[in-house]
């Protein structure tokens, strides 16, 4: 029987991979999906949390978050065509504007 | 149950892993559909359906679809070119994404009884009449909030792809 801590083991696991290929990526894109992972586990996590503790406002929750996984996804990747229409590049190491 | 859970966990970290270690962006997105339907699968074991078909249509449908036009709308051609060929790490995204379907087959013919047998839970939990009172009726602030914050990141959007300023700069 799969319990609560099978759970929670499996979506920090997959937090933890998002994580990696967050920080461990050049390109924007798959930096973006990499966040889209870490959204996702912790959606498990709430789902499973509210299932052993037979309350629904997690997945209340959880459709919050679907909505505002849907705006990110929205606006990020529109800068992110903003930003490729001036450096014609998705990789996040060329992005150094900024930097002084 | 056990079973259910392991394949469809197994599934879901071994796409992660593929999704951050691949090389070509469009295996990625492969890679994170097969996520997020493995997703879907456990919330079905979690009694979630309106959140697992939400998982389908608003991950696997929207987003995924809108990943995957910008990975073609903004990576070059040379690098686009490597994406269709039938390579090592495409045929093993086709064989988890075929675990994945089987998986999903399996539960529809046999594990409904399995599903249903489980805890003692509170009659209708997780049914989406039960989840749509809870959020027309405590939510519905946080339900309209929502709203605008999605109006607000479609003008957004629409307003930061706009080809201003563009056609007098000409920096291509």
């Amino acid at each position: 029987m799969a319990t609560l801590t099978h759970y929670i083991i499996l979506s920090s696991i997959l937090f933890g991979i998002g994580a990696i290929g967050f920080l461990s990526r050049r390109n924007a894109l798959i930096l973006f999906m990499s966040a889209e992972l870490m959204l996702n586990s912790v959606n498990l996590m709430l789902v499973a949390f509210s299932y052993f503790r037979a309350d629904v406002a997690g997945q209340v929750m959880v459709i919050f978050v679907f909505a505002v996984a849907a705006a990110e996804v929205a606006v990020g990747l529109a800068i992110l065509i903003t930003l490729f229409r001036h450096v014609r590049e998705v990789d996040v190491t060329k992005f150094n504007i900024l930097k002084w | 149950m056990d079973w259910y859970f392991w394949i469809f966990a197994v599934i879901a970290v071994s796409a992660a892993l593929f999704t951050v270690a691949t090389r070509e962006a469009l295996s990625s997105a492969m890679g994170l559909l097969t996520v997020f339907i493995a997703h879907a699968a456990l919330y079905l074991h979690l009694h979630a359906p309106l959140v697992a078909i939400f998982q389908v249509s608003i991950y696997a449908g929207a987003i995924l679809v809108l990943i995957v036009f910008v990975i073609m709308l903004l990576m070059a051609p040379e690098e686009r070119a490597g994406v269709i060929q039938a390579n090592v790490s495409f045929r093993s995204f086709g064989t988890l994404l075929g675990l994945c379907l089987i998986g999903l087959v399996a539960v529809g013919v046999k594990g409904i009884a399995v599903l249903i047998a489980r805890r003692s839970l509170p009659a209708g939990f997780g049914d989406p009449s039960v989840l749509g009172n809870l959020l027309f009726r405590r939510y519905l602030l946080h339900f309209e909030v929502m709203s605008v914050l999605l109006l607000v990141a479609l003008i957004g959007a629409i307003y930061l792809c706009k080809n201003r300023a563009w056609k007098h700069k000409e920096r291509v």
